[in-house]
C-alpha cells in the first residue's frame, strides 16, 4: 500500500495535493537540488521509504508519538531529527551535506546489511573497511580472523589463507570484483594474493554455495566487493599510514578517486614493508636441535608488498560498466633454520645482519588482474555480465640441495636458475552472465559460468604437472516471496569441467630395482591424463522474519573438481619428508549440508545461533600411510591421495548485549567437530580441525561530542582450547588465552574524518601455537605482542 | 491480525534445544584412535650415535631400539653427504665440522630395514657395506620410522665418513 502511495506521489508530484492524507512528508535535498532515492525511516519501526526523483518521501497512519526521523544517502551524510507525530500533518524538509564517501559507509550499509542478512538462506556475515581498520592484521584473512567460524591457515607475518568452518584449500572460493579469484590455493605456505586494503564490503558464507559460485565452494565463500563507486561531482582521496611494532612494518594505502556525474575513477596504492616477525622466546626446538633466536626474530620472514589498483567507469541511469584493473606483489622469506620440517643450518651472522633483508628460502608472487563489470537494468530485470583476465606467477627460491637421487653437483647445463625450486604459472579467463528477473512474488536468477585455465610449472624440484582447464556451469535460483515474513529459495545447477594434465619426466636419474636389477632412469612423474568431470547440485532454503525473530535454512549439495595435485602429484615434497602421490581415478567430490540460523534480535540484545551439518560420501584427502617408497618416493613416507566418508558438525553463537548507552559486550564462540567415516583413517579427524573457541569482548564508545565521533575503546579475550583431535602429520596443540584491546576514533580535519586506529595484539605477549599454522608442526610459536598503528586521513571535496 | 505463533516463546525454545544438542554432540567422541608417534630409543648400544665415524671400505652395522603404543610400521635409512653444510641434525648436540668443499663422488644409501608385521617394540638392524671410493667428509644419517596408523617420527644423525 506503502508502496503505491509513493507511486502516485510520484505521478501527480504535488505536495499540497495529498498533504492532508499523511501524518508526516517533506523532501530530501543538499540545499540546492533534490536527492533521489535517499532512505528515510523512522528509528526502531518498519517505516522506512526512498524518496521519489523530487527528493520527495511520505509516510501514512503513523501513531502518534516521539520519533526519530533518519535520512540517509550514498554519498550524503546520515541526519537524525526528534520528531512528535500529533494529530497534525508534519512536514519536514531535509538537507544533506555531501560527504566523504568512507564516513558514509557504516550508517548505510547497516541497513543494507541487516536486508541481505533477512532474504539469504545462507549463514552470511558482511563487514566493511572499517572491520578492517579496527582489526587489521597482517594480511586480509588475519584481519577477518575475528569472525566466528573463520580461521586462517597463515606462514609469516603477511601470508595466510582462509579456513571456513574448518575447511580451507579448495574448498574455498574467494570472488573478487565477482571473478573466481585464481592462485595456488592448494598450498599451505601460500597466501591469498589480495589487498585488503583495496576491498569493499566482504561477504562470508559460512556453508556450501555451490549452486552460486560453482565447484569448490564446499566450505564457504569469501565474496570480495570493490571499493564503493564515489558520489556524483566529487574528487578526493585517502591516505593511510600504517605502522606495526612486531615486525617493524611501515605501509601506506593512498587512494585517490573523482566522479562527474557519468564518469569515474578510482585509484589506490599499497606498499608495505616489514621485518623479521618476533616471538615470544629467544630459544625454539627445530626437532630436538635448539635454534637461538637473534632478538626473539624469526629469521628471514621479512617481507615486501605492492599493490595498484585503478578503476574506471560509466554509471548510467540503466547502463553501468567498470574496468578494474589490478596488480598485487609479494615477496616474503621463509623461517631460514627449517625449510618445511627439514632443518637447515644457517649463516646466523649473515642473517642476523639484518632483520629486513629476505634470502633464500622466499617466495615471490605476482597477481595481475583485469575485469570488466557491467549491468544492465531493464523493467523488471537486470542483466550482468563479469569478464576476467588474470595471471598469477608465482616462484619459491631456494639453495639447491641434493634430495634423494638429485645429483650431488646442480648440473651447469640445466636450463633452470640453481635457486628456483618451483615456478607456477597460472592464466584464467573468467566469464558469467546472469540475468535477474522479477516476475511478481518471485526473483529469478539465471547464469552461466565459465572459466578457462593454463598452468605452467618450472623449478628443479616436482610436485604438481602442469594442466590445462576448462569449466563451464550453469543455474538458475528462484527466491519466492510468499509473504511478508517468508522467503522460499531453491536452486539448480549443471556444471561440466575437463583436466588436461601433462607429462613430466625429471631432469636427473634415479635408482630403480626393474626385476631385480638396479638401473638408473629418469623417471616419469607424471603422464599426459584428460579426465572429464559432471555435476548436478541443488539448493533449498526459507527464511522466516517475524519482528524480532529470524530462522534460517538451508539444505544444499555442493560439489569440487579434484585438482591436478590430488591427481597427479607424484613427487617428493623434501620440506614434509613426504612422498606425494596422486590418484587419477578420484571422482568429484560430493558434500550434503544443512545449514540453520536462530536470531533474535532486540534493541538492547541480539543473540544468534548458526549450527550446521555436513556429510561427504567421498571427501579427498592426503592419507599418510606407513609404508616407504624407494623409487618415486627416494626412501620417503608414502602419502596417497584418497577418498573417504565424512561427518562435519559444529556451529557458532554470538550475542550482543549493550549495558549501558555507552557500553556492549559481545559473545561470540565456535565449534567444530570432523569424524572420518571410512577408509584407511577412519575415527580420525581431517587436517587442520580448528579447536572450539571463544571471544568476549566489552566496547565503550563514548560520545565527545561533534570534534570526535566513532571513538570506541575494547578489548577482545579470546579462549581457545586444546586441539587433541588430530590425524598424521599433525601435532597435539595446547589451548591459550590471548587478550587483543582496539581503540579509534574520528576526528574532523579540514572538514574531512580523519581516522586514528590502534591496536595492541597479543597484549601480554603470550607463547602460544596456532593449531591451523603452517609453522605448528616445527613448534614456531605464533607472533609476539604487536601495536597496530593506523591513520587514514582523506581528502577532497 | 492476530498471529498465534508465539515468537519469543519458540525461539528460546529452539535456540535452546539447540545448544543442549551441540554441547552433547561435542562430549560424545571417546572412540579410541591412535595419536601417538612412533618412537627412536635412544640407547648405548645403538649404532650410529651423533658425531660416529664410520670407515670407508668396510662394513658396519646399523642398529636402534624402535617402539610404538599400536604397531610399527617400516623403516628407512637413507645417508647423504652435507658438505654444503645445508642442514643440521635433529640432535642436540652438534659435531665439530669439516670446511665446506664440493662433493667429487659422494656417498649415497637409500634402502629399507625391514619389520616384521605385528611388533611394538624392535631392534632394527641392517648391514651397510661403504664403498672404498667415496669421497670421506660429513655426511647425514636419516632415520625414518612409521607406525602402522601412519605417524612418522624422523631422526637425523651427523656423522663422519673416513
Amino acid at each position: 500500500m506503502r508502496n503505491l502511495l509513493i507511486f502516485l506521489t510520484c505521478l501527480f508530484a504535488a505536495e499540497q495535493v495529498y498533504a492532508q492524507q499523511f501524518q508526516l512528508s517533506g523532501t530530501v535535498s543538499n540545499g540546492e537540488s533534490p536527492i533521489r532515492n535517499a532512505t528515510v525511516y523512522l528509528e526502531g519501526t518498519s517505516f522506512s521509504v526512498s524518496t521519489n526523483d523530487q527528493g520527495q518521501f511520505a509516510f501514512a497512519s503513523v501513531p502518534k508519538g516521539n520519533y526519530h526521523l533518519v535520512a540517509v544517502s550514498v554519498g550524503f551524510g546520515k541526519k537524525v531529527f526528534k520528531i512528535e507525530i500529533k494529530d497534525e500533518h508534519l512536514v519536514k524538509n531535509i538537507i544533506l551535506h555531501k560527504e566523504i564517501k568512507q564516513l558514509s559507509d557504516v550508517t548505510i550499509k547497516d541497513k543494507h546489511i541487516e536486508d541481505r542478512q533477512k532474504t539469504e538462506s545462507l549463514n552470511i556475515q558482511i563487514v566493511n573497511q572499517d572491520f578492517i581498520q579496527r582489526n587489521l592484521g597482517g594480511s586480509l584473512m588475519k584481519s577477518l580472523e575475528r569472525l566466528p567460524g573463520i580461521k586462517t591457515i597463515g606462514i609469516g607475518s603477511g601470508q595466510s589463507k582462509p579456513l571456513i568452518r574448518g575447511l580451507g584449500f579448495n574448498r574455498v572460493v574467494v570472488v573478487d570484483k565477482g571473478v573466481k579469484h585464481e592462485g595456488q590455493q592448494w598450498g599451505a605456505d601460500h597466501g591469498l594474493e589480495i589487498d585488503q586494503f583495496a576491498t569493499g564490503e566482504i561477504e562470508l558464507i559460512k556453508g556450501s554455495a555451490s549452486f552460486i559460485y560453482g565447484s569448490d565452494a564446499i566450505g564457504g565463500v569469501i565474496d570480495i566487493l570493490p571499493m564503493a563507486i564515489p558520489a556524483p561531482n566529487t574528487i578526493g582521496g585517502s591516505v593511510d599510514l600504517i605502522a606495526k611494532s612486531n615486525n617493524n612494518l611501515y605501509g601506506t594505502s593512498t587512494n585517490f578517486y573523482g566522479r562527474s556525474k557519468k564518469w569515474f575513477f578510482n585509484s589506490r596504492f599499497t606498499y608495505q614493508n616489514y621485518g623479521d616477525y618476533r616471538v615470544p622466546t629467544d630459544q625454539v626446538y627445530v626437532y630436538d636441535y635448539a635454534v637461538n633466536l637473534h632478538q626473539n626474530q624469526l629469521r628471514n620472514t621479512a617481507g615486501r608488498e605492492t599493490g595498484i589498483h585503478f578503476n574506471t567507469g560509466y554509471i548510467g541511469e540503466k547502463f553501468r560498466s567498470t574496468f578494474y584493473l589490478s596488480n598485487t606483489f609479494t615477496k616474503s622469506g621463509f623461517f631460514a633454520n627449517a625449510h618445511g620440517l627439514e632443518p637447515r643450518r644457517v649463516n646466523e651472522q649473515l642473517h642476523d645482519g639484518s632483520s629486513r633483508d629476505i634470502l633464500n628460502p622466499y617466495q615471490s608472487v605476482n597477481h595481475f588482474k583485469l575485469i570488466n563489470r557491467s549491468s544492465y537494468q531493464l523493467q523488471n530485470q537486470k542483466i550482468e555480465i563479469e569478464l576476467g583476465y588474470q595471471k598469477n606467477f608465482r616462484e619459491e627460491f631456494s639453495q639447491y640441495v641434493n634430495h634423494g637421487f638429485m645429483p650431488a653437483l646442480y648440473p651447469t647445463a640445466l636450463q633452470i636458475p640453481s635457486d628456483l625450486e618451483r615456478e607456477f604459472d597460472k592464466t584464467v579467463y573468467s566469464a558469467n552472465l546472469r540475468d535477474k528477473i522479477t516476475i511478481n512474488a518471485h526473483e529469478l536468477t539465471v547464469g552461466i559460468n565459465a572459466e578457462a585455465q593454463t598452468n605452467k610449472i618450472n623449478g628443479w624440484s616436482f610436485l604438481v604437472p602442469a594442466f590445462d582447464q576448462q569449466t563451464i556451469g550453469a543455474f538458475a535460483y528462484d527466491k519466492i516471496k510468499i509473504n511478508e515474513n517468508l522467503l522460499l529459495h531453491g536452486a539448480l545447477r549443471y556444471d561440466r569441467g575437463q583436466i588436461n594434465m601433462f607429462q613430466y619426466n625429471d631432469w636427473f636419474p634415479s635408482e630403480i630395482a626393474i626385476n631385480g636389477v638396479t638401473i638408473q632412469q629418469n623417471l616419469q612423474r607424471s603422464a599426459n591424463l584428460k579426465r572429464t568431470f559432471n555435476s548436478l547440485v541443488w539448493s533449498a532454503g526459507l527464511n522466516y522474519n517475524l519482528e524480532e525473530f529470524s530462522l534460517k535454512l538451508n539444505i544444499g549439495k555442493s560439489f569440487r573438481m579434484p585438482i591436478a595435485k590430488e591427481l597427479g602429484a607424484n613427487g617428493v615434497n623434501y620440506h614434509y619428508f613426504s612422498y606425494e602421490k596422486g590418484n587419477p581415478n578420484l571422482s568429484p567430490e560430493k558434500s550434503y549440508q544443512a545449514d540453520l540460523t536462530l536470531g533474535w534480535t532486540t534493541d538492547k540484545w541480539s543473540v544468534q545461533l548458526s549450527p550446521f551439518y555436513n556429510y561427504f560420501p567421498n571427501y579427498i584427502y592426503l592419507n599418510p600411510t606407513s609404508g616407504h617408497d624407494y623409487a618415486y618416493g627416494a626412501g620417503n613416507q608414502i602419502f596417497e591421495y584418497a577418498q573417504s566418508s565424512v561427518q562435519r558438525f559444529g556451529g557458532e553463537v554470538q550475542f550482543k548485549y549493550e549495558i549501558f548507552k555507552n557500553l556492549s559486550t559481545q559473545f561470540l564462540g565456535e565449534i567444530l567437530q570432523a569424524k572420518q567415516l571410512s577408509g584407511d583413517k577412519k575415527g580420525y579427524t581431517l587436517p587442520f580441525s580448528p579447536p572450539a573457541s571463544a571471544l568476549f569482548n566489552l566496547t565503550y564508545s563514548p560520545k565527545f561530542g561533534n570534534k570526535l565521533t566513532n571513538t570506541y575503546f575494547s578489548v577482545d579475550y579470546r579462549l581457545t582450547s586444546k586441539q587433541d583431535n588430530i590425524v598424521p602429520p599433525e601435532k597435539k596443540t595446547p589451548g591459550y588465552q590471548v587478550i587483543n584491546i582496539q581503540a579509534g576514533t574520528k576526528l574532523s580535519f579540514y572538514g574531512n574524518p580523519l581516522q586514528l586506529s590502534l591496536q595492541v595484539q597479543n597484549l601480554f605477549d603470550t607463547k602460544y601455537l596456532n593449531h591451523t599454522s603452517f609453522y605448528r608442526l616445527i613448534e614456531l610459536p605464533e607472533a609476539g605482542r604487536n601495536l597496530v598503528l593506523s591513520v587514514k586521513i582523506p581528502f577532497g571535496k | 491480525m492476530k498471529n498465534k505463533f508465539n515468537p519469543a516463546k519458540t525461539g528460546f525454545i529452539a535456540l535452546s534445544l539447540l545448544s543442549v544438542l551441540l554441547l552433547s554432540n561435542c562430549k560424545k567422541e571417546t572412540e579410541e584412535i591412535d595419536t601417538t608417534y612412533p618412537e627412536i630409543i635412544t640407547s648405548a648400544t645403538a649404532f650410529p650415535q651423533q658425531c660416529s665415524v664410520i670407515k670407508r671400505g668396510e662394513s658396519f652395522t646399523f642398529k636402534t631400539q624402535v617402539s610404538d603404543n599400536v604397531e610399527l610400521g617400516s623403516m628407512s635409512i637413507d645417508i647423504h653427504n652435507n658438505f654444503d653444510h645445508h642442514s643440521h641434525s635433529t640432535e642436540v648436540n652438534s659435531c665439530n665440522m669439516e670446511a665446506i668443499k664440493t662433493p667429487v663422488k659422494p656417498y649415497l644409501l637409500i634402502r629399507e630395514v625391514s619389520i616384521p608385521a605385528g611388533q611394538k617394540n624392535y631392534e632394527a638392524t641392517a648391514t651397510v657395506n661403504v664403498p672404498s671410493d667415496v669421497d670421506p667428509g660429513d655426511y647425514h644419517f636419516l632415520i625414518r620410522i612409521t607406525d602402522k596408523a601412519g605417524w612418522q617420527t624422523i631422526k637425523g644423525i651427523s656423522i663422519k665418513i673416513n
